[in-house]
């Protein structure tokens, strides 16, 4: 287990290089002059020049990659070219507010989604199954800044009882999380029911039935375990997505995150950031991706891991 | 020159039905919450090109001159000031007795530092080029301090007064160096507590040198981008002044008991730029033609739900020098008359560019509407920001530029009408130097430019400036569009902050009642 876990962690550093390699390459492609935009819109040619040098546009692209890796390789980021400050700054202060709200986001949907996924499971075709399906895809239809309004409305301007917005109190956490966890609880729900049903249609659940387990018995080990497995990608899947930001919710929330700092980098090209962002969000995958492949073992034990 | 942000508009709506307003989650009666659309970039004058960082940086800055809530000049740690005849040389007389919040005295040679590290190549920093005309600064006693100019400039005390102009403590810029930008001490009302993400806090200089101020124990602004979120707030109890309020959702909180919404003059002129390299924009009947084509009144009310004011110069009236001009009406006919004079009667297709925000894809849709009236067929096309830069200001030879009409905005950060004059029409500011995105190219103008920089005079100037105007505004390389308002709101409990016509904020006087 220990050896897998390690040589998987080894496994990693390729794909990251190559990550690296694609990034570089691809917010250069993108046009527009990241000097000017950085400059500002009443900047001169010579400020404008000044911030080229200053960022190293000037010199051949392989020098600028050849930096750009041996800054990496000693844990240097860069500076940010819009705020000069390190990007290690700049990420780190918007990673945690990004953290939190995925954590609450999916804790939520985890809890409701695979809950109601499970009870329409059970109750295929009765009416719990189709009020649960009812909420799933109202769930998924609700547009998130919609939504983010209408709470904003309801709680913070009528009610008075929870902030509109921000990185300030545990209050601030309860809208921008439900806003965000509605949809991902919606698809859990979704993917739970189909993944049980599936399952429960098996011929070793019928035979389970059939040596007279009961129905409990039936439910939980027999059928929710091995349902769980393709949840749990999917869990690890959202899970990924949330940390790599969610612009709407922070926007609407004025939420702190990673995802509206990627935003902003890209209208002014900030290549160091934009980079930083794409390589963190790909670790990020990377170890979820080995997190679950985890996680199945742990559900079910007759899967080894080599 | 920042546009603001207005994402999400038509969305929005649904806030605006909100009535009632709670007060909930309000602080202290002394603190003041401001909500503001964007995130700051930094709080180094000398490195900042954006109005809300510069609003944040007066909060706790302030330089030799300034501009009062009319935009107008006044000293404010300068006494008084002489220009030299050739408006080569600028003296300035200090205020004594100031020190900065890190204790260093105020002084000429606090000034001299300032500015040395901002016409130093070598710092890197955003706004050397608006001081590029200094050659050197002189301590001549401790509260005297002399500006020596390359070549004259006219404007130089309006170009002080700039908020890159504002003086950092020296002895803070020697402990922090680049990181001064997260650090800043000044003069100013209020001293630097902390800035994260998205969250400024000041708080109250006991040792101010003005008396009895500020009255605020500390000031947060916080960036709401969204604009029904940033009302919220204002709803909420949570911030007693926002900015921008949004147009359309003006109408939402008109009847609110606590909510007042301020509309004030701004100096963003609005503009089409026509290429006048370019066929047929070259014939100066066309150019007429479109001026005549366009409904002003309209634009201001399809476009900016009557907040707007129509252009009468391409100077707004809240800038230095302006002088009003005879507007061109709204006459279709007579634009039909002077394209069919000018060969083009049967109409020509162009293009119109601007940027991806709300307010400009409404306008250069109006304009599309208008312009087919008179048979021009208009492709709107909208650019991102990064290549709006490449296409219009990098070009590097005018033929090189594709551009046929361009729709922006300008507003002249000095107050003054050289800045809004010569960066967008003299024939040295064409891309990629300055932002003369037509080539308009006119002699004459220059001529008149140059004359009014080369002295200090006020008079002489105006004269100059005067005769610019009606120039410009005769050969018509714009079609004159509009001057915006200053729309924002705040709780009544709150007086005594303004919003100045360039969009800075002052908060120095600002007051909270009960």
């Amino acid at each position: 287990m220990l050896a897998y876990f390690l040589r998987r962690l080894a496994g990693t550093i390729p794909v990251l290089i190559a990550v690296s390699v694609l990034v570089f390459g691809f917010v250069r492609m993108l046009p527009g002059d990241p000097a000017r935009l950085v400059a500002g819109p009443d900047a001169s040619e010579s400020d404008v020049q000044a911030v080229r040098l200053d960022m190293g546009l000037d010199r051949p692209i392989y020098w600028q990659y050849v930096r750009y890796v041996g800054d990496i390789v000693q844990g240097n980021l860069g500076r940010s070219s819009r705020t000069r400050q390190p990007v290690s700054y700049e990420i780190g202060q918007r990673f945690m507010p990004t953290f939190w709200l995925t954590l609450a986001a999916m804790g939520w949907a985890i809890v409701a989604g695979m809950g109601i996924g499970v009870l329409s499971g059970v109750k295929r075709g009765r009416w719990q199954d189709q009020g649960g399906m009812v909420l799933a895809v109202s769930g998924l239809s609700f547009p998130p800044f919609w939504l983010g309004l209408l709470l904003i409305d309801m709680f913070s301007v009528r009610l008075g009882w929870l902030p509109t917005g921000g990185y300030e109190s545990a209050a601030s956490i309860v809208m921008p999380s439900f806003t965000l966890g509605l949809g991902v609880a919606a698809v859990l729900a979704r993917f739970t029911r189909s993944a049980f049903v599936e399952v429960a249609s098996e011929d070793y659940v019928r035979t389970a039935r059939a040596k007279g387990l009961p129905e409990r018995r039936v439910v939980w080990t027999h059928t929710l375990r091995n349902a769980l497995i393709p949840v749990i990608t999917m869990t690890g899947l959202q899970f990924g997505f949330l940390l790599g930001g969610a612009v709407v919710v922070e926007t609407v929330f004025a939420w702190p995150g990673l995802g509206r700092l990627l935003v902003d980098s890209i209208s002014f090209r900030d290549y160091p950031v934009i980079q930083a962002e794409i390589l963190l969000f790909s670790l990020e995958f990377i170890l979820i991706n080995l997190a679950v492949d985890l996680l199945y073992a742990v559900v079910n034990p007759e899967i080894r891991l080599r | 020159m920042q546009i603001p942000r207005r994402i999400f508009i038509g969305s929005s709506l649904a806030l605006a039905a909100a009535t009632a307003a709670r007060p909930s989650h309000a602080a202290g009666n002394s603190d003041l919450t401001v909500g503001v659309p964007t995130n700051l970039t930094g709080l180094d004058p000398a490195d900042v090109n954006d109005t809300l960082s510069q609003s944040a940086c007066r909060l706790m800055m302030q330089g030799l001159y300034g501009f009062d809530k009319d935009m107008n000049l006044i000293p404010v740690l300068a006494e008084s000031y002489t220009a030299s005849e050739d408006a080569k040389e600028f003296t300035f007389k200090l205020r004594t007795g100031i020190s900065f919040h890190d204790g260093a005295p105020f002084d000429a040679a606090a000034v001299k530092a300032n500015f040395d590290r901002v016409t130093d190549p070598a710092n890197h920093l955003k706004r050397t080029s608006l001081y590029e005309m200094i050659d050197h600064t002189d301590v001549v006693d401790p509260t005297t301090v002399r500006f020596v100019l390359k070549n004259p400039f006219g404007a130089f005390v309006p170009t002080i007064a700039h908020p890159a102009g504002m003086q950092i403590s020296p002895k803070a810029i020697q402990q922090y160096g680049k990181e001064i930008s997260r650090n800043p001490v000044g003069t100013g009302p209020f001293k630097f507590v902390s800035w994260s993400a998205d969250t400024l806090k000041v708080t109250k200089n006991d040792k101010y040198w003005k008396p009895n101020l500020p009255q605020l124990a500390s000031v947060t602004f916080r960036s709401v981008p969204e604009n029904g979120a940033r009302l919220a707030m204002l709803q909420a109890g949570e911030a007693q002044f926002i900015y921008p309020m949004p147009p359309e959702m003006i109408k939402a909180v008109e009847h609110n008991a606590n909510i007042t919404v301020n509309n004030a003059p701004s100096i963003y002129e609005r503009y089409v730029a026509m290429n006048v390299m370019k066929h047929p924009y070259d014939d100066l009947r066309v150019r007429q033609a479109l001026n005549y084509a366009v409904d002003k009144a309209a634009f201001a009310k399809v476009v900016w739900n009557g907040y707007e004011d129509p252009a009468d110069s391409p100077i707004p009236p809240h800038l230095a020098f302006h002088v009003a001009q005879q507007p061109w009406p709204y006459d279709p006919a007579k634009a039909k008359q002077l394209l069919k004079d000018a060969g083009v009667g049967d109409g020509f297709d162009t293009e119109i560019w601007a940027n991806t925000v709300t307010i400009s894809l409404r306008a250069m849709q109006f304009l599309q509407q208008q312009l087919a009236a008179v048979g021009i067929r208009v492709k709107v096309t909208p650019l991102e920001a990064g290549l709006l830069g490449s296409k219009i200001f990098a070009v590097q030879r005018p033929a090189d530029s594709d551009l046929e009409l361009y729709t922006g905005a300008w507003s002249s950060s000095t107050g003054d009408a050289d800045w809004g004059l010569r960066p967008l029409f003299g024939s040295q500011a064409f891309p990629p130097k300055l932002f003369n995105v037509g080539y308009y190219s006119n002699k004459s103008l220059d001529e008149k430019l140059a004359a009014a920089l080369a002295t200090a005079d006020s008079n002489k100037r105006a004269a100059l400036y005067a005769d610019a105007q009606k120039l410009i505004w005769n050969d018509a390389p714009w079609i004159f569009l509009g001057v915006d308002r200053n729309l924002s709101a705040q709780s009544k409990k709150l007086n005594g902050l303004y919003m100045i016509p360039d969009g800075g904020l002052l908060i120095e006087e600002a007051a909270l009642t009960a």
